[in-house]
């Protein structure tokens, strides 16, 4: 019952994410919304497969990528938001 | 049960258009990124639902593996590799 509300919780997020990179204006947006959408939504869909695998049963690979995806996505996010902005700024100062 | 895969599948295709639109090359990373983020959760998904432990470990793999890619692009864009 708690893992079925965690799991819906977090596909209803990763689905306003989608939404976001789809409908939003900007990279800079975008990149907003699809990182913090799948840090929680995600998440929050592991966090239920967790709840729903049992804790009985001693099996920490759901956990391990829980932490993998809780520790790798805001760098990731923080790398492409600089990449891009390194790019534009090279291009601008091309052009004058 | 079938429709947490076909919303993770629904959410996958709508982040690939957002990977063949996209002007940038921020937004197929990000595009990218999130794609092999959903893909890895939907192999979780599945290795939990049906009970075969194979598919976890794949996810661990193809976890850390997306998350080198997309950093390593990242940082070759980055220093002006590619054409722009």
């Amino acid at each position: 019952m708690i893992s079925w509300a965690l799991i819906a919780l977090g596909l209803l997020l990763v689905l306003i994410g989608t939404l976001g990179v789809l409908r939003l204006p900007d990279v800079y947006s975008r990149l907003q919304a699809s990182g913090v959408s799948d840090n929680a939504g995600l998440g929050l869909v592991l966090a239920g497969l967790i709840v729903r695998n049992g804790f009985e049963k001693a099996d920490l690979t759901l956990a391990l990528l829980l932490v993998l995806l809780l520790l790798t996505n805001p760098i990731v996010t923080h790398s492409i938001a600089k990449s891009t902005f390194t790019l534009e700024h090279r291009e601008r100062k091309e052009d004058r | 049960m079938p429709i947490v895969e076909g919303t993770l599948l629904l959410s996958l295709v709508g982040v690939l258009a957002r990977l063949g639109r996209g002007p940038t090359h921020g937004d197929r990373l990000l595009a990218y990124n999130s794609a092999s983020n959903r893909v890895f959760v939907l192999l979780a998904a599945v290795g939990t639902f049906t009970g075969r432990a194979g598919f976890l470990s794949a996810a661990v793999v193809y976890a850390a593996l997306s998350f080198l890619g997309v950093v390593i692009l990242a940082r070759f864009t980055e220093r002006g590799g590619g054409h722009r």
